[in-house]
């Protein structure tokens, strides 16, 4: 059977260069799973990105749209096709239920996505060590969880959103390691699992997996250069280990169809060579998605759109180079963001060209009103995404032409709606109303049971330490299902508060750095010392590498309920140097290095 | 508070706390110990807890030794678990000099019981592999010398003293001592008058003011030392380490993290217990010299606190030949800790009996300074 356009791989690259094709060319697509979707079926968070390209729904929510449209056309699905090779004559061989099929085509589309990369570690092979997709696929899909205490091995968005999920699923992540001195993925999604309680530990990485016939433990240790720090090795006790250290592109097909490729690691490893336009070295065949740099879901989309239009182009001579500017625009205008610097350099050495914009700092305005509710919005990073600018109805919120700007937030246009709230994928935006002693926080939550109006609940500020008990005033549920929890707080604490859960029978930890929980305190407290400066030296909390910036404050509020002193008249301890950890070698002079 | 006390001790360091625990052992219960902060707020609060017992004269050996046995009783006598571990020190030796001081010195420790012995160059390797031992020709090494917590064992005193029924009141500052007929009649507090006949002063480097009081001139001052503390590493050192040479000690606590401190070259007199960047910069230098693995360590704090500096750096342990019932216990000269569990008892033992039972301390007397002054040349 010959075909106009063959598309192999059912992702967001694939589907939306099917939406465009299907109308105009007779077109197949194969994907090798029982449906389409890709990676985005695995992810039930919301994604990020261009408003535009379906950013704030959700991973699976994205792939039913994408396939609707689809349906409305005349394409041909093959699914449970397993693509085996591209052969002479434009050949492209597929197993289906055990049978080898054949198709031949004008037009070829690779989208065929990325696979996990590997991590090397003793005991690599136990069984208890998945990848992070297996993990997903097993939680997402199938409901299955492999196991109750996972370690996580890098802190890429992969890592960080899965590290989320299985949080929301009810399991615990212990911690998340990686190797790098700051963590690999967006900002917003480290908050969020921060605030969870889950540390992200940079510079650490594992050495080992401890057990017999199955995980039992980790060990891990700090990494200086790829060098394993000696003396800093321990043990954590995990029944599951997930690597997620990063994809790179399946391009075997890519090469057999006559592709060239070429190591370009900023954008994944191999990587065939290819245009602006997504042609490779072979003019008949095209590229897009994590296949031709890994990346996301919303370049992969427009990716796939480009390389279709140009499909159309060859195969009918119909001009659609308006379109294709339009989305080439775009596109690089999404890539123009700091954290796109790898993927410019990436596609510098293949030549092609995106720009650098320089983005515009954020307006500032008047200090907040803290008498009426508002938005506070907590996100500081450059990265492609404007949900919160669309799903503002009164013009408060603005990212602007350039999708990697940081929203400008003018406090007096905000109305307290809080569609920005639920509508951010970082959950970066907050509700707050502070008054004289209490303060009203409305918090973004995605977790059941969802709180009930008038339980007592823990507030645990940035790092998931515990900091003062708050009362549930209101539940908004919403669609979506970032629901937001409305608490009251006293209100010096209104500003560390953000995130609630239910009390556990464990006492809160209220300085992690130390493990010191809410519960030791008050025993020492209960034993009469009422001084911070003593309580500390007990107990050591506030002693650790964060010197108490953390939960200082805590501590003074604890001791201030028990003891009836006002925090005003406490003593809060002297703030020593170094503020910030510093390493031995940072002092040597020159020469010694 | 209550306004009268048989005993009022001044100061509620690690030296008053014990000396208020031992007077409750012995069966003094109408006492309190008066703190003008909290408890370890002075230079207890930041000392590095080493325990040591390797001292050049034998006097100091016998009471260290006893410090010894009273710490290795501390969580039965006194209550709590003060992270105690006889981990040993050891003594570097670098120069012709030292090493025959040390071989001395040795030798009259072993005289007075003490399980110390000169390691050779090749016994220290094979020991603590770790280190960089360029230039070292000796070592001195004491097994049964360690270290503790010494915050915890503050404020373990501090409890124990209100449990057996004594007072321990905090924030609370001495501003005088009355005096009546050359005698002792009372204490003037920011919180109210005192009556009493025994004054103890343990206010440590801040006791000559206390002595000015009464006019008793008591040789007394505060010298800065800087100190800092790492991250928690995996364990690795049991001793605490002495490099007379580099000028520095080194320990691990309990917790993981590395407490080391040196001797500044210029120490700031008087009571400014500010940081220095240098003190980094020094330490970091010589320490990853000595100690490689500790070059990608993190340095989480540092802080100085005031060596209780006497004349010929040891303690002055006496009561007043012009001010009876007025005793003083002082002038550690950086060791205070380590010998305060001795000195608590020797101290309580002049007030009840009016000597010293246990040990013999004479050679801490003030009037030594009327003679030649011998300088303790063992300290960093
Ligand atoms: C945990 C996680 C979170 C993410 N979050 C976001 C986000 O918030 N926002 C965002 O924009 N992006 C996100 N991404 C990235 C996004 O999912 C990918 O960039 C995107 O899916 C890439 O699309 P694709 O079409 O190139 O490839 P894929 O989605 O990987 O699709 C490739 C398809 O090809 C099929 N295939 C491969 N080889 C063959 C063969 N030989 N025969 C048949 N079929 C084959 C595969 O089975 C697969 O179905 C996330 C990814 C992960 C893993
Ligand atoms: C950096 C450093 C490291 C050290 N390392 C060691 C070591 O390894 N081993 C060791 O044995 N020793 C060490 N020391 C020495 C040791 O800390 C001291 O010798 C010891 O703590 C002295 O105890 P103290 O009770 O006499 O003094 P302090 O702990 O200073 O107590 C005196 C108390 O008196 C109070 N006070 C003063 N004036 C008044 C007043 N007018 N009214 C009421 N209260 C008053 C003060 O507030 C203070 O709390 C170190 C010291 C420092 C600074």
């Amino acid at each position: 059977m010959m075909y106009d356009a063959v598309i192999i791989g059912g992702g967001p690259a694939g589907m939306s260069a099917a939406t465009i094709l299907g109308d105009k060319v007779k077109t197949l697509i194969i994907d090798e799973n029982d449906r389409l979707g890709g990676q985005l079926v695995k992810q039930t968070h919301k994604f990020f990105g261009d408003h535009e390209h379906y950013a704030s729904m959700r991973g699976f929510e994205i792939a039913d749209k994408l396939l609707k449209e689809i349906q409305k056309k005349p394409v041909l699905i093959s699914l449970s096709s397993t693509v085996i090779g591209i052969y002479p004559q434009n050949t492209v061989a597929y197993v289906k239920d055990g049978q080898i099929q054949k198709v031949q085509y004008k037009k070829l589309l690779l989208a065929t996505g990325a696979m996990e990369r590997q991590l090397p570690f003793v005991n690599s092979d136990l069984p208890g060590v998945y990848g992070a997709g297996a993990i997903q696929t097993l939680m997402n899909q199938y409901g299955i969880f492999p196991g109750k205490r996972f370690l996580i091995v890098g802190s890429g968005n992969i890592g960080l959103i899965l590290a989320y999920q299985l949080a929301q699923s009810g399991v615990e992540v212990k911690m998340i390691l990686e190797a790098l001195d700051k963590v690999g993925g967006y900002e917003v999604h480290a908050n969020k699992v921060k605030r969870l309680g889950i540390p992200i530990l940079t510079g650490h990485t594992i050495v080992r997996a401890i057990g017999d016939e199955k995980v039992e433990g980790a060990v891990i240790a700090r990494v200086d250069k790829n060098n394993i720090v000696k003396g800093t090795e321990r043990e954590v006790v995990v029944d599951t280990i997930c690597v997620a250290v990063g994809l790179t592109p399946l391009i075997e097909l890519a090469e057999q169809s006559g592709a060239k490729v070429s190591y370009i690691p900023e954008l994944g490893g191999y990587v065939p060579l290819r245009d602006e336009r997504m042609r490779t070295t072979n003019k008949d065949v095209f590229v897009a998605g994590d296949l031709s740099s890994i990346e996301e879901a919303t370049t992969a989309m427009m990716e796939g759109k480009i390389a279709a239009m140009q499909m159309v182009e060859d195969l009918t001579g119909e001009n659609l180079e308006d379109k294709i500017y339009d989305d080439l625009n775009s596109l690089a205008i999404f890539r123009s963001g700091p954290k796109s610097a790898k993927i410019r350099t990436g596609l510098e050495k293949m030549g092609i060209n995106v720009p650098k914009i320089d983005l515009p700092k954020p307006q500032r305005f008047e200090r907040y009103d803290d008498s009426k509710l508002h938005a506070v919005i907590e996100c500081t990073e450059e990265i492609p995404c404007n949900s919160c600018e669309y799903a503002c109805k009164f013009d408060a919120i603005k990212v602007g032409i350039n999708i990697n700007s940081v929203p400008s937030f003018d406090p007096a246009k905000c109305t307290g709606c809080a569609l920005c709230v639920t509508s951010c994928p970082g959950l970066a935006i907050f509700m707050k109303r502070s008054e004289d002693k209490a303060a009203t926080l409305g918090i973004p939550y995605e977790f059941l049971p969802l709180p009930k109006m008038d339980d007592k609940m823990w507030g645990l500020d940035r790092e998931g330490n515990y900091v003062c008990d708050v009362k549930v005033k209101r539940v908004v549920k919403n669609p979506n299902k970032t629901n937001i929890v409305y608490v009251e707080l006293p209100s010096e604490f209104a500003d560390m508060v953000r995130h609630v859960k239910y009390p556990s029978k464990e006492s809160p930890y209220v300085c992690r750095c130390e493990e010191v929980t809410l519960d030791e305190i008050e025993k020492v407290i209960d034993l009469g010392v009422t001084d911070f400066e003593e309580l500390k030296r007990l107990t050591r909390v506030t002693m650790g590498p964060c010197n108490g910036k953390n939960c200082k404050m805590v501590v003074l509020g604890i001791l201030s309920k028990k003891t009836g002193i006002p925090i005003s008249s406490l003593s809060h301890g002297t703030s020593r140097p170094p503020t910030k950890p510093i390493e031995f070698r940072a002092f040597l002079k020159e020469g010694e290095e | 508070m209550r306004d009268s006390y048989e005993v009022v001790i001044i100061g509620g360091g690690i030296i008053g706390s014990a000396i208020g625990f031992n007077l409750l052992k012995m069966g003094v219960k109408d006492i309190c110990v008066i703190e003008k902060s909290y408890v370890s707020s002075g230079s207890t609060g930041r000392c590095a807890g080493g325990i040591r017992q390797q001292w050049s004269s034998p006097m100091n050996v016998r009471l260290a030794m006893r410090s010894v046995e009273l710490f290795k009783n501390f969580e039965k006598d006194v209550g709590m678990d003060i992270e105690y571990k006889q981990g040993g020190y050891l003594l570097l030796a670098y120069t012709p000099e030292e090493e025959e001081d040390f071989v001395k010195n040795v030798e009259m420790q072993r005289s007075q019981g003490l399980d110390v012995e000169i390691l050779s160059k090749s016994q220290i390797k094979s020991k603590f592999g770790f280190m960089n031992l360029e230039g070292v020709r000796i070592g001195s090494w004491c097994q049964s010398d360690g270290h503790a917590n010494p915050q915890i064992a503050n404020i373990a005193y501090s409890m124990a003293i209100k449990r057996m029924g004594g007072d321990f009141i905090t924030h609370t500052k001495v501003e005088s001592i009355d005096i009546a007929n050359k005698k002792i009649v009372g204490v003037q507090t920011d919180r109210g008058y005192i009556r009493t006949n025994t004054v103890v002063n343990a206010a440590g480097f801040e006791s000559s003011k206390i002595g000015k009081m009464v006019n008793v001139d008591i040789p007394v001052y505060g010298e800065r030392h800087q100190i800092l503390v790492t991250e928690p590493v995996n364990h690795f050192l049991d001793p605490l380490v002495i490099n007379f040479n580099h000028n520095y000690y080194i320990r691990q606590t309990k917790h993981g993290s590395l407490l080391m401190g040196q001797g500044d070259a210029n120490p700031m007199p008087g009571e400014d217990l500010g940081n220095s960047i240098e003190f980094l910069e020094e330490m970091s230098q010589k320490m990853v010299r000595d100690f490689p693995l500790l070059r990608n360590v993190h340095i989480v704090r540092q802080w100085s606190g005031a060596y209780d500096m006497s004349p010929d750096a040891q303690p002055i342990i006496d009561e007043s030949k012009d001010l009876s019932k007025f005793i003083y216990a002082t002038g550690f000269s950086g060791h205070g800790f380590m010998l305060a569990p001795a000195v608590g008892e020797s101290v309580a033992e002049m007030i009840v009996h009016g000597k010293t039972i246990t040990m013999d301390i004479s050679n801490l007397r003030m009037d030594r300074f009327k003679n030649h002054i011998e300088i303790e040349k063992n300290v960093v």
